[in-house]
């Protein structure tokens, strides 16, 4: 019974683990694009997987990070450890001290400070400050590991060997090492993993074009994670796994073998020793490490394309571009695109202000254009290299006054509007005004945008307010009205509006017009509405940075997007509705061509509004706010 | 294996936690000192005291003391079960407690959001089974969940480390002079893998403590903890000084930490393996 | 007279500030068994460990053969250690332990068998050649690691208590075992041993140390017999040590009453120790002792009996074949020859002589 209890426990703890992964599992095999809805079973996303470079590419940057950081710190942490070992208490536990800093300190922290560093310090931002700042964060784990085994072993036994004869470096390969060896390996796949699951220290010290896995994943976020990430995540995990039970049962086995054959040689008591089979697994581990090893280096090498004459280093969005576009421009004009993507206008922000990295163009908001313009970090586009600028929409070009006053240094790229999506079979009545995210009907049934502008542009609408306001009064009015919206609300959030949509799981979202096109593909009952009270028209533009080394390949660059068959193909990758008039008119699907939501006519609409930066006052003044509602 | 030359083995690691962890950490700190005119200031590390900031550390604290008991709770027994599996599993028991991590941490707590949701995985079955439905999402409920679903190998791993090392014999011991199950584990068996605890905590607590994944996804974002808001900071008010000065004023935690488990654990014997 | 083969001269060698060895001479001779012999702390594994090569000195020379092998790391040196705690190497078989250093030597396959086997069967563990240490016992254990050592015909085998960890029996038989082996090989054995027992059983020469300082040299039979001090006398087996005045020559007074005894050269009225064993105590009629008392103890010890006598204000120990029930009033006599007179040590620091050769 007691047995039978603690089995159950451990199975009980297993599936908690395991659940989550099982999810992800079975979500690889989901057809819908969604994680909300469960659209039959295909295995196409693992074929998708394989043709996508990015991806595939990525995955090869991660598993090079991650060997390499992680050898380097086993080397450098196992070499710490004989030093500590033979050290006076005093330092070791002082030096153990500082080897516990990057393990316990935020990694955002880490993150930030090994920025600040490597921008201090001139360093190239790339796939080397990924290298530095992985090895960084591993070595703690390598000591963690190894020096406990320093702890267990016989002193003797190092003297003995230099006693036979040994070299000292002979003495510790042959009797110290495999002492050690299971610390130094676990300490060594700790560090791969952890390296291996990291996003935010390595997107503050990567370079542009240098993706792993996880900044792939983080940079897909806004757009919704794409289920080859599911297959990919999947393949990784049932080969681990696979491996292990290879690496654990075979063994086992072996031992029993072994020890037979023992037993029946000596016909005596014969221990049981597990030493050989283990050195063994060793041995072949290492040889699978070091095949590993020349496999990944040649493949980095093989994707190193080198030294091109001509390149362009573009700063996007996550998910904002069809891949074949870049394909297509490197073939038309012979320019190579080193392409990054961000999550955020402000994680962009401090990547680009610091000119870490030398990026050509870049695609902010409307109001972060402006605060880029406001620093002088902006150039003036000659426009006799982008002629296409004609296919844009007029309408657009003058709402990109209110950042850019004389549509010098941006070309919309993708617009759109923020409105109220909203589940019929669960909202009797029509809507048309922000008031219904006040609803005391649908408490629970709301869901929140969670950035600051987004969330009191709602809440000043409603007021009648602009959403740009700086009044102090009208701000306090609106902060006051979100702080009594709080407990109406499910959750505050950013892309997952549109799963939870899909997933039926909100009546009510606030949502960008972009993504409400997809969601009402995948779930009919979904509706899409601009509030009378008027919203926010946002508009994403390209812009060349003011010491863009490569200006011209950058208006060349800017020049294809605005070709109507391109900003087609990137429309119907992308879904966000592109400003590009004769782009527009070539969609077949005469439905989505004259959609009202992809396409509004902004004349019909009172109140819009695009965002301007407010300076760094009223920024504050916001998230001051906003952190009182947040906390509240 | 003294050697007069393994001082200089050291050099490497001591020339690297230089460059990479204490000078990183004194720009920190310098940001965390100035205003954005380059000017001394305390103001950065004195808004601790701010009543958002002030609530959104009680938060923050409370969960993860919270999930840190709750990951021993569990751990504890489990590394037992597990201690008495036999030998050469090792290594396997440790693999199968990292395996997990290497789907990605967003994936996986992504994850939970489609097993916990009012429509999701888990509430499905419960209403397909009739049993009343789960409504933990977007509470402080399911960040603990989540706090406690991604820390907890760390506390498995040290407790069973711990465990195994012991002496069978010591517990032998206890047992003939007199001691029954219970008072054999509180005086005898908890005492001696004490080490292992503290590590476990240590590495359950801090990173709970500044985490903003979790309560972001999981949270439903309704709920500010001390990490949400150095990664607004950062990141959306695009303000490093109070980021840092926060973050600062966080490094307090780690420090007391380190504290406690040199107290607890002066060999550092608390490895994870 | 055999050549020096080891010679240590005025080793000093201290850790932080304490000092371990202090201006330390010591020479051992060709195919000698010496034994360091003394208390934990006394420095006896520090001079071993400085032979050995695991250690520098501060100050001071080793000479190996007439050449200065003070820094010599110790792949370098032609000699070889038995570790107390074994040291063998646990992820190795018997025989792999054993080839290591001959291995190092790039010794022909054929040469490192044959060696093996040899070295096997001098220890009595023929056919162990591929079990792990750790299926073996201790014992066992301990005789893989002189076979580990001896295989590589090191002119000196240094053995750092290796008979610590075993038991009684065990520690017994491999006292002879190791005297058996000396003498097959034919080479020097340095023993660190606090064991006085076993130091008596097996050396040719002893050295007692203590706190760094060199307290005497000589055979068992002069250690035991002829201590020339206080503390060798305690520590060499059990000793009754009273305080005395050396009257004059060959006349000593202790216990209010005066001794005959066989020293000279001490001096009138010389503060001294007297030393006298306790088998050497006679005890017979108390009016024919030189002092008389009263037996407080008896202990039964097999070969003899162990009896405490009060007598003169001091608690005798006595070792004797005759029994002498508690309660007894008996008479104490001792052998001029039996009372061994030693210096008195000059201060409270100077606890310990330093005594050269």
């Amino acid at each position: 019974m007691k047995k039978f209890i603690e089995r159950f426990y451990v199975a009980i703890i297993f599936v908690f683990l395991y659940a989550p992964i099982i999810t992800l599992i079975v979500l690889s095999f989901n057809k819908s694009k969604t994680r909300a809805k469960w659209g039959g079973f295909t295995t196409q996303w693992y074929s998708a997987l394989f043709e996508n470079e990015a991806i595939m590419q990525a995955l090869y940057n991660t598993l090079f990070v991650a060997l390499v950081s992680s050898i380097i710190a086993t080397i450098i942490g196992t070499i710490t450890c004989i030093a500590l070992y033979n050290m006076k208490s005093r330092t070791r536990n002082a030096m153990l001290a500082v080897n516990n800093i990057p393990m316990l300190n935020a990694d955002i922290v880490t993150g930030i400070s090994l920025m600040l560093l490597f921008i201090s310090f001139g360093f190239k931002f790339g796939m080397e400050t990924i290298l530095l700042a992985h090895i960084t964060f591993n070595i703690p784990y390598v000591i963690l590991n190894v020096m406990p085994k320093f702890r267990q072993l016989n002193p003797n036994t190092y003297e003995a060997a230099l006693d036979l004869g040994a070299s000292p470096i002979y003495a510790f390969f042959k009797v110290i090492m495999p002492e050690i060896m299971p610390g130094v390996l676990a300490g060594f796949l700790m560090a791969f993993t952890m390296s291996l699951d990291d996003f935010i220290i390595t997107h503050f010290t990567k370079g542009a074009g240098v993706d792993t896995l996880s900044t792939k994943i983080y940079s897909e976020v806004r757009k919704g994670i794409k289920p080859e990430m599911y297959a990919l995540s999947t393949i990784i995990f049932v080969t681990v796994f696979v491996l292990l039970l290879i690496v654990n049962i075979a063994p086992a086995q072996k031992e029993k073998r072994l020890a037979k054959e023992r037993e029946n040689l000596k016909n005596g008591i014969v221990k049981k020793s597990f030493l050989k089979p283990r050195t063994k697994r060793w041995m072949n581990r290492i040889v699978a490490g070091l095949a590993a090893i020349a496999l990944i280096i040649g493949s980095v090498q093989l994707y190193q394309k080198s030294g091109a004459t001509q390149q362009v280093v573009v700063y996007n969005w996550g998910e904002y571009i069809d891949p074949i576009v870049l394909e297509m421009f490197t073939e038309e004009t012979g320019i190579e695109v080193i392409y990054d993507e961000y999550e955020t206008n402000e994680v962009m922000y401090p990547k680009v202000a610091s000119g870490a990295t030398q990026y050509d163009i870049v695609c902010p908001s409307d109001y972060m254009i402006q605060k880029m313009l406001d620093n002088d970090m902006l150039a003036k586009i000659n426009f006799d290299n982008v002629p296409n600028i004609k296919h844009i929409d007029e309408n657009y070009m003058i709402q990109s006054k209110e950042f850019d006053p004389e549509n010098q240094y941006s070309v919309p790229y993708c617009v759109g509007t923020v409105g109220i999506l909203y589940n019929k079979t669960m909202v009797d009545e029509p809507i048309d005004s922000w008031d219904v995210l006040w609803d005391e009907r649908y408490k629970d049934n709301i869901l929140m945008q969670d950035s600051v502008r987004d969330a009191f542009m709602v809440s000043l609408k409603r007021l009648g307010y602009s959403m740009n306001s700086t009044n102090p009064e009208e701000l306090e009015e609106a902060k006051n009205d979100l702080i009594a919206q709080k407990p109406l609300t499910q959750a505050y959030v950013v892309d997952q509006v549109r799963d939870k949509m899909i997933g039926n799981e909100a009546a009510i979202g606030v949502i960008y017009s972009g993504e409400a096109i997809y969601t009402q593909l995948e779930n009919p009952d979904l509706e899409y509405v601009i509030p009378k009270e008027g919203t926010n028209v946002w508009i994403d533009s390209w812009c060349i940075l003011k010491d863009a080394p490569n200006k011209e390949n950058a208006e060349a660059f800017i020049n294809f997007l605005c070709r109507p068959d391109i900003a087609l193909i990137n429309f119907e990758y992308i879904t966000y509705s592109t400003p590009n008039v004769e782009g527009r008119a070539l969609i077949e699907d005469e439905a989505i061509r004259n959609s009202e939501i992809a396409f509004p006519d902004l004349s019909k609409y009172e109140h819009l509004e695009t965002f301007r930066y407010l300076g760094e006052d009223a920024d504050r003044m916001y998230n001051d706010l906003w952190k009182e509602v947040k906390s509240e | 294996m003294k050697n007069k030359h393994s001082k200089w083995l050291a050099m490497p690691f001591t020339v690297w936690s230089i460059l990479f962890i204490i000078i990183p950490l004194f720009m920190i700190w310098y940001y965390g000192f100035v205003d954005s005119e380059g000017t001394f200031t305390l103001d950065n590390i004195l808004a601790i005291g701010e009543p958002e900031h002030l609530k959104a550390l009680g938060i923050s604290i409370v969960l993860s003391l919270i999930a840190t008991v709750i990951c021993l709770v569990l751990a504890y027994p489990l590394a037992m079960i597990l201690s008495r599996l036999g030998v050469n599993q090792n290594s396997f028991i440790v693999l199968i407690f990292i395996l997990p991590m290497w789907m990605n941490f967003l994936l996986r707590t992504l994850a939970w959001q489609t097993l916990l949701e009012k429509t999701g995985v888990i509430n499905s079955i419960l209403s397909f089974l009739h049993l009343p439905t789960l409504n933990i999402i977007n509470t402080p409920y399911a960040i603990v969940l989540g706090m406690v679903y991604n820390f907890l190998p760390f506390m498995v791993l040290p407790i069973y480390n711990a465990i195994i090392k012991l002496d069978k014999d010591v517990i032998n011991a206890a047992r003939d002079l007199g001691a029954n199950g219970a008072q054999t584990f509180t005086k005898v068996i908890f005492p001696l893998t004490l080490p292992g605890v503290i590590s476990g905590i240590t590495m359950v607590f801090i990173p709970a403590l500044t985490t903003f994944v979790i309560s972001n996804l999981l949270g439903g974002g309704k709920i500010l903890l001390i990490g949400n808001v150095i990664e607004q900071e950062f990141t959306q008010a695009s303000n490093w000084h109070l980021g840092s000065g926060l973050s600062t004023v966080m490094m307090l935690f780690i420090i007391i930490s380190m504290i406690l488990s040199s107290i607890f654990d002066k060999d550092a014997e608390g490895g994870m393996f | 007279m055999p050549n020096k083969l080891i010679d240590l001269v005025n080793i000093t060698k201290s850790y932080g500030d304490h000092v371990v060895l202090d201006d330390l001479n010591l020479y051992i001779r060709e195919n000698e068994f010496l034994t360091l012999l003394g208390p934990s702390g006394c420095g006896k594994t520090t001079t071993l460990r400085l032979i050995g090569g695991f250690e520098q000195p501060d100050v001071g020379q080793i000479m190996f053969e007439g050449t200065d092998i003070t820094n010599l790391p110790p792949n370098k040196r032609q000699l070889n250690t038995v570790f107390q705690k074994y040291a063998l190497f646990t992820h190795m078989t018997i025989a792999e332990n054993i080839a290591f250093g001959l291995k190092l030597k790039d010794k022909s396959k054929s040469y490192i068998d044959d060696k093996i086997k040899y070295a096997l069967k001098l220890v009595n563990l023929d056919g162990y050649e591929n079990r792990k240490p750790d299926s073996l016992s201790g014992g066992q254990q301990q005789r893989i690691a002189i076979a580990r050592a001896i295989v590589n015909e090191p002119k000196i085998l240094l053995l750092d208590e290796p008979l610590g960890a075993l038991d009684l029996k065990l520690r017994q038989d491999m006292q002879y075992e190791l005297i058996r082996l000396k003498n097959e090989l034919g080479i020097t054995f340095i023993y660190v041993t606090h064991d006085q027992e076993e130091a008596l059983t097996m050396s040719d020469t002893i050295v007692v140390m203590n706190q760094g300082y060199i307290q005497q040299i000589g055979t068992p039979e002069d250690i035991y017999n002829e201590p020339e001090n206080a503390f060798v006398a305690d520590f060499i087996g059990e000793s009754n040590i009273i305080d005395a005045v050396m009257l004059e020559d060959r006349l000593v007074s202790f216990l209010d009453a005066k001794w005959q005894c066989v020293d000279e050269g001490f001096g009138n009225n010389t503060p001294v120790d007297v030393v006298i064993r306790p088998e050497d105590v006679v005890l017979c009629k108390p009016e024919s002792g030189t002092i008389a008392g009263e037996v407080t103890h008896v202990i039964f010890k097999g070969v003899h009996y162990e009896m405490e006598v009060m007598a003169g204000g001091f608690e005798w120990l006595v070792h004797s074949t005759v029994m002498h029930p508690v309660g007894e009033k008996v008479g104490i006599s001792v052998d001029p020859f039996n009372i061994q007179i030693m210096h008195k040590p000059e201060s409270e620091d100077e606890e310990v002589a330093y005594v050269e050769e």
